[in-house]
């Protein structure tokens, strides 16, 4: 069930039984039909994921919209992005970036450490992403929100693509995201390029950045 | 010459084949290839003489050089992006609504008149010469480009000023009154007035 651009800022859905709506609370504008919106206490993720998430401070609270109508969503005046997954390759976005999703979506949280190493933990302290992200898997749509919109850029084996941490919003695919310091004195001089901490995404599929290096609060 | 290309309205996509750009530092938001970027100095990169200008003038731009074979998307805090091609002419531009500039082209600091003064950014402004692509920034929405012809000067608030091009005359009209000292202005004080032949930027939001 995809998701529909109304304009920049809201999308809409059809909400239909079997065919839940998991947005973020606060994120529905208007609704048309027979719709009722009640919260997500435990999550898709089941109990152990609700811990994940308390854990993790990845917890943005969702709610369900269930019955049958439509939906629309925005949230903030921010841009909202739409993107499909086929169910090939998981999609890695920060929880606060969610607006609405489809609830077929599995949605686990992944601790970024653990592949990582201590290369990952760094990557989340000074990205200020956290240590935490969510991974929605499965077939369906997600609208995600930035400031100024996203732009798709492909990564192709071989050729890394690196975006700023403060831009960064997702990414699909089989992608490893490193951080690269390419700090020198003169940035320790505030005399450096302004580029000094860099997210190196490597392996093949598609990373999404903003417009923007502001983040959502 | 370079190609500077949009990618939506928010983002600018340059192409680097060895060569090199000039933006405003912290504006990359991504790139793929070998690219290094780097502080442009003091003046931004053109040379001392400019730098002591800078310094001396308070229009401070910090302009980082980007170079090496690649992709470089630049964008900065979700502002709408107009890309001008310069033929050898001179842009007079807000040094905080330039997002990138061609390596072929100069930068200079240069009095402004009265008209700094007015928008907090002082008495000077940056200029561009030379011949190739710079990409400007405009808050708020799409910027508006106004004729000036001499039938027809062009007054505008300094917030809302982006640049202007061509043989222009830029005075700054005040209109205090003992209105404004009672707090009974009308809130446009301070206004841009340009005489002559040309183009002036503007863009929907004011600083």
């Amino acid at each position: 069930m995809a998701f529909e651009q109304i304009n920049h800022k809201v999308v809409s859905t059809a909400v239909a039984p079997g065919r839940e709506v998991l947005a973020r609370r606060g994120a529905m504008l208007a609704y048309t039909g027979d719709v009722g919106f009640s919260p997500v206490h435990t999550g898709p993720g089941g109990i152990g994921g609700l811990a994940g998430r308390a854990v993790a401070g990845e917890h943005v609270s969702m709610m369900v919209a269930q019955g049958s109508g439509t939906v629309y969503y925005g949230f903030a005046g921010l841009y909202v992005t739409i993107i499909e997954l086929d169910g090939s390759a998981p999609l890695s976005v920060e929880a606060d970036r969610l607006v609405a999703h489809d609830a077929a979506l599995q949605s686990t949280v992944v601790f970024l450490g653990e592949g990582g190493g201590l290369r990952g933990m760094v990557r989340g302290a000074v990205s200020g992403q956290g240590l935490f992200t969510t991974q929605l898997h499965g077939v369906g749509s997600v609208a995600v929100m930035s400031h100024g919109g996203t732009i798709a850029l492909p990564v192709r084996s071989g050729e890394p693509t690196t975006v700023d941490p403060q831009a960064y919003v997702g990414h699909v695919g089989n992608v490893e995201a490193k951080v690269s310091l390419n700090a020198s004195w003169r940035d320790a001089v505030g005399r450096g390029s302004g580029e000094a901490v860099q997210l190196k995404m490597s392996g093949s599929g598609t990373v999404y950045v903003q417009a923007s290096e502001q983040k959502i609060r | 010459m370079q190609s500077f290309r949009l990618n939506g309205s928010r983002v600018l996509e340059v192409e680097l084949r060895g060569d090199a750009v000039r933006a405003a530092s912290g504006a990359m938001i991504a790139y793929t290839g070998d690219v290094a970027f780097k502080s442009a100095g003091m003046g931004g990169g053109d040379g001392i003489r400019a730098a002591i200008k800078r310094r001396a003038t308070g229009e401070s731009v910090s302009l980082m050089r980007c170079s090496g074979k690649g992709t470089v998307w630049f964008a900065k805090d979700a502002m709408e992006i107009v890309v001008i091609d310069l033929a050898g002419d001179t842009l007079k531009v807000e040094s905080e609504q330039l997002l990138v500039v061609s390596d072929s082209l100069r930068t200079d600091v240069a009095f402004a008149g009265l008209r700094g003064a007015s928008s907090g950014q002082g008495l000077f402004t940056t200029t561009v010469t030379g011949s190739g692509p710079l990409a400007l920034l405009s808050a708020g929405g799409p910027p508006i480009a106004l004729e000036v012809s001499p039938q027809y000067p062009l007054v505008v608030d300094p917030q809302a000023f982006v640049a202007s091009r061509g043989q222009l005359n830029q005075t700054f009209v005040t209109d205090v009154s003992w209105r404004n000292l009672v707090g009974e202005g009308s809130g446009e004080a301070f206004s841009l007035r340009f005489d002559g032949t040309g183009v002036v930027y503007i863009q929907p939001e004011e600083r």
